[in-house]
């Protein structure tokens, strides 16, 4: 079925926004992230700044591969969702900041559309996985600070692994404009 | 009878036999309600409300040892804000009665939080989320990340194997610190790869088998029991007497 042919319902549903392909690699692809800062957090002997590192750099390298396996509007807000829906069952983590979260990728989102999209322009992935995860850190510092207002000191450590944290995403983005290179030349990703 | 462990299927262990859904909703409602409350009596009373909770639904061991770890956390956390507030003094200006309240906040999450992971299995609680009408589009890819992670995990393990064989007696955090790139050729490139491949033959799999993303995954398990509904409404209880206790407190000036 066409997407034009689809209801207003259908539309708020979401059906004809992704094939089931796509859906799948979304999925396999959050799983991976998952599994891999598992793996890292087991290895690496817990949340150090260098475990932290190379989490986040895998994590955003997957995300860089993922929008150019699958260049869609709404790719990364699904991959978020997904990755916040896991942490939200497995850890009770983001329970308050899951709907600012999903808002501010979803303005980043937005704002790569009115840019031409990722179809027209993959180069648009890099911008915008850094402006999106940059959000995410910062208002999961704003979140933090609402748990521990009483005492700010607290605030340093949370403000600390952001920045390391975030310094991984931007190392992982480099990696991972590299590998998708590599791939679309091994024809593994089509063009 | 069928139709009875039909419905029983939904409901994890524990002694209340709650839904996964009801427990996800109490878990939500602890997070939201800690965070609104400031004055650390009245987060007080909400801890011993979640405590019960708690102790009702995860075996006593268990229960100490998750104490154990958070108690060592929070040492671990004060020991740095001691630290820093040696280093910057006005950091040290928050009177004790007033630090204690994250800490207070931690222990109702974490009372919220271990009767769900510990009694439900994580496609229960996928499916409670398919019963509570998310989109296909949000559902599909959910149910496929909770079934491939073991998958994933076991396939990183076998990766590290085969690193371990080909790097035989060089294997030293600092050989890997000096070499990254390397590291992230053999570990990553591999991963990647082998996902690009799973993800087009499971997609083709599934579409061949007419899966769509309006699949319904979730199922129909009846009304909430006696036991959901009277843990909803302890809950509310709680956290109602919780907010009036605060609002006492600030009215005579102890918040």
């Amino acid at each position: 079925m066409s997407s034009k042919t689809l209801g207003w319902g259908s539309a708020l549903s979401g059906q004809g926004l992704f094939e089931t392909r796509e859906l799948v690699a979304i999925g396999l692809f959050s799983a991976a992230a998952k599994a891999s800062s598992l793996m890292l957090a087991l290895v690496g002997g817990g949340m150090n700044p260098l475990t932290l590192i190379l989490k986040s750099a895998v994590q955003s390298a997957l995300l860089v591969v993922l929008l150019a396996k699958v260049p869609k509007t709404g790719t990364l807000t699904l991959s978020n969702l997904i990755g916040l829906l896991l942490s939200f069952l497995l850890m009770g983590q983001h329970v308050i900041s899951l709907p600012v979260i999903l808002a501010g990728t979803m303005a980043v989102e937005l704002v790569a559309w009115l840019c031409g999209g990722l179809a027209r322009r993959p180069w648009l992935a890099i911008p915008m996985l850094a402006a999106s995860e940059l959000a995410i850190r910062l208002i999961n510092v704003a979140v933090s600070f609402l748990g521990v207002r009483e005492q700010p000191g607290l605030m340093a450590m949370v403000i600390a692994v952001s920045a390391f944290s975030y310094l991984g995403i931007l190392l992982g983005l480099v990696g991972g404009v590299r590998m998708t290179r590599e791939l679309r030349h091994a024809g593994l990703i089509q063009n | 009878m069928r139709a009875l462990s039909r419905i029983d299927q939904h409901r994890g262990a524990g002694r209340l036999r709650l839904r996964p859904e009801t427990r996800l909703l109490l878990m939500v409602a602890a997070s939201v309600s800690s965070l609104a409350l400031g004055a650390p009596r009245a987060l007080a009373l909400l801890l011993a409300f979640s405590m019960l909770y708690a102790a009702a639904e995860t075996r006593p061991r268990t229960l100490l040892m998750a104490y154990a770890f958070m108690g060592l956390m929070c040492a671990m956390s004060l020991a740095c804000v001691w630290l820093l507030g040696s280093i910057f003094p006005p950091m040290r200006d928050a009177p004790l009665s007033m630090a204690i309240s994250p800490f207070l906040r931690l222990g109702v999450s974490l009372n919220a939080l271990l009767p769900l992971a510990l009694n439900s299995r994580l496609t229960d609680l996928a499916m409670a989320l398919g019963r509570l009408r998310l989109p296909g589009i949000v559902r599909l890819p959910l149910m496929v990340t909770i079934r491939f992670i073991p998958t994933i995990l076991n396939d990183l393990v076998q990766l590290r194997e085969v690193v371990g064989i080909r790097f035989r007696g060089r294997r030293g955090l600092l050989f890997w610190l000096r070499h990254p790139i390397t590291w992230w050729r053999v570990f990553f490139q591999p991963l990647i790869v082998r996902l690009i491949r799973s993800a087009d033959e499971l997609a083709m799999a599934s579409e061949l088998k007419g899966l769509e993303p309006d699949t319904d995954f979730g199922g129909h398990p009846g009304p909430f029991s006696a036991d959901d509904r009277l843990a909803m409404l302890m809950a509310a209880l709680a956290i109602g007497l919780s907010a009036a206790a605060e609002m006492a407190l600030r009215g005579l000036g102890h918040a």
